[in-house]
């Protein structure tokens, strides 16, 4: 795609999205986008890590979690803006994710996405058990302010939208930034074979540990935004397995280690799950995750590189039917 | 004192053995076909469904379902393993995490869809009898479970020792290359393979029926430890799987006993951090991987 071009569906898709609360105005339509664009966050922060550097993790609920957890803590306890709280809690997954990937990168492949799992889960326990700072298994909801946007809370839900598609649109931007940069290589590279990277001189250690901690960080900054959405949290929501499997799936089907592949991936996943709501009602449960599966299993049988490669190779056959080739991908 | 102490490592080396069922499965799968099966817990909930179901339609009782549990189960491995498993086989390790994991996902969600999130159980004329030594009380059900998974766990040894097929298998596992000079076929040892870790995992599902509930989320329970148990035995390693599974049932007991009813899970854990922190190689030494 040339560059102008680029730029033109940019900006189409920027209005757009803009656009889009102020001209769909059913609740249950704008309730659905958020959820589209709250995961395809989720999604980008995770394939930062997972997609680029194939380090499969699915914990990071782990850090949803902390970042719901330390705004709400910090709100209720210490009546601190969650705006504030957001990005303190996404300091504390940060923080966290050094000890947590001090003892997962120990180990590889399979093994590291079990230590993660393993991981949320304790923190999960952590939670359920010391009542006294986390109210425990039941929870707390948070205190309704009414219209507050200082506190992160609004009367429409268009602006919860506006909100958490700055959030994406961040995540877009420092992936794309990343993709840019030498970090981003370092990552491909150990992503294909982290032995040879560190042959080479690649830090993998190091490259790692900081991709973890953005990962991190950028996800506990959709905990605080969810919180504070369903203005409730307790830690079987907070440090639900769900997020953790989402994050990874969105990514898989819509493209690992692309940079628009969680996006769509999510907007696959998120729409047909909320057909298989209004056809079938919500009350039957397993179905949506038997269809994720079965969407997921499709897509690593036959299309391993996701919907963005599919795109890819198609956008590839049309450059090639060109006389010029103008340049090829990185 | 030492009598709670002895009751809680028997309570805990008695469900060590259905967890070795569990971990040898993960355990085998590993070494041989080197992938790691995130479904394994999910086919112990097949196992303990079809157990069910034999009971209550047919009145079968659930240690003879274990000849109906393992074949069947056995089958299904191979047929996972050839028309699932051996396409992903390969260097990336991506589509075999996630497909293994979207199987799991799949059986879960359909058994909460076909049998609902409801509690079954099995009531058999020895699920309530116990044998009392001394202070010392001994469910028989249990005791039962744990002989026969030590008796098949012990079969897997000689079998992966004495025939053909076993030290095929082993041969594969520990050069795969070379195996395959050798005329070794490593599709139908990695459908045995498969096979017989699932066959396990069956066992270990109408051997818990008499004293444990079936529900679609029962596998998660099982799966997590097998899975501790298998990198703290060191992977792919049979005998440290048995030995590191029950230490975990012992440590699980322990804290169960002498911290809280809800810490089971938590000492697990610990004990997944301490050996990841200090010994990541497992008890049995080697490398990671």
């Amino acid at each position: 795609m040339s560059s102008p071009l680029k730029t033109g569906a940019l900006v189409v898709l920027a209005i757009v999205m803009l656009a889009l609360p102020q001209v769909v105005t059913s609740s249950f339509a704008v309730d659905i986008f958020i959820r589209i664009l709250l995961f395809s966050f989720i999604g980008v922060a995770w394939n930062l890590m997972g997609g680029y550097a194939k380090q499969l993790s699915l914990g990071h609920a782990a850090y949803f979690g902390l970042g719901a957890y330390t705004s709400t803590i910090m709100q209720i306890d210490f009546g601190i803006s969650p705006w504030i709280g957001m990005v303190a809690g996404g300091a504390v997954a940060a923080v966290a994710s050094l000890p947590i990937g001090w003892l997962c990168f120990r180990l590889r492949g399979p093994y590291f996405t079990i230590a993660t799992i393993a991981t949320a889960q304790a923190l999960m326990l952590i939670f359920l058990k010391f009542r006294d700072f986390a109210w425990g298994a039941e929870g707390t909801t948070i205190p309704n302010l009414g219209s507050s946007p200082l506190y992160l809370q609004f009367e429409t839900k268009a602006s919860y939208y506006y909100v958490v598609l700055g959030l994406l649109v961040l995540a877009l931007f420092i992936t794309h930034k990343i993709e840019k940069s030498w970090m981003g290589y370092y990552l491909v590279a150990i992503g294909e074979d982290e032995d040879a990277a560190e042959a080479v001189g690649v830090n993998a250690p190091k490259v790692k540990r900081d991709i973890y901690m953005i990962s991190a960080f950028l996800t506990a900054l959709a905990g605080t935004f969810y919180t504070q959405y369903i203005y409730f949290i307790d830690p079987a929501t907070a440090f639900s397995f769900s997020i953790s499997i989402e994050a990874a799936l969105v990514s898989i089907v819509g493209g690992i280690g692309t940079l628009w592949g969680p996006v769509i991936g999510t907007v696959l996943l998120e729409t047909t799950s909320a057909l298989l709501q209004s056809w079938l009602g919500s009350s039957t449960g397993g179905i949506q995750l038997t269809v994720y599966a079965l969407i997921l299993m499709a897509v690593i049988l036959w299309r391993p590189t996701g919907l963005m490669g599919w795109v890819n190779e198609a956008m590839q056959r049309h450059r090639e039917r060109q006389p010029a080739r103008p340049r090829t991908a990185p | 004192m030492l009598e709670t102490v002895v009751q809680a490592v028997i309570n805990g080396l008695l469900i060590g053995g259905i967890y070795a069922l569990v971990s040898i499965g993960v355990t085998l799968i590993f070494g041989v076909v080197k992938i790691v099966n995130f479904a394994q817990g999910e086919f112990v909930m097949i196992g303990m469904y079809i157990t069910f179901f034999l009971f209550s339609t047919f009145g079968i009782d659930p240690l003879l379902s274990l000849f109906i549990s393992m074949p069947v189960l056995f089958v299904a491995g191979a047929l996972v393993q050839h028309y699932l498993i051996r396409r992903v086989l390969g260097p990336n390790d991506m589509p075999q995490i996630f497909l293994t994991f979207a199987l799991s996902l799949l059986l879960l969600n359909l058994s909460l869809l076909l049998f609902t999130a409801n509690y079954r159980t099995v009531h058999t004329f020895y699920s309530d009898e116990a044998l009392h030594l001394g202070g010392l009380y001994i469910p028989v059900a249990k005791l039962i479970a744990f002989g026969v998974a030590m008796a098949l766990s012990g079969a897997l040894w000689v079998f992966l020792h004495t025939t053909d097929l076993g030290k095929a298998m082993r041969a594969a596992s520990q050069k795969p290359d070379v195996a395959v000079l050798m005329g070794i076929n490593p599709n139908r040892v990695f459908a045995v393979a498969f096979g017989a870790a699932l066959a396990l995992a069956g066992a270990a599902g109408s051997l818990l029926m008499p004293f444990y509930s079936a529900y679609p989320f029962v596998g998660q329970v099982f799966v997590l430890m097998a899975f501790v148990a298998v990198v703290l035995g060191t992977l792919g390693n049979v005998v440290g799987a048995l030995v590191a599974s029950l230490m975990m049932g012992v440590a699980e007991s322990l804290g169960i006993q002498f911290i809280g009813a809800d810490s089971g899970q938590i000492v697990v854990f610990a004990m997944l951090l301490l050996t990841l922190a200090f010994k990541p190689s497992g008890l049995g030494g080697g490398r990671v991987r």
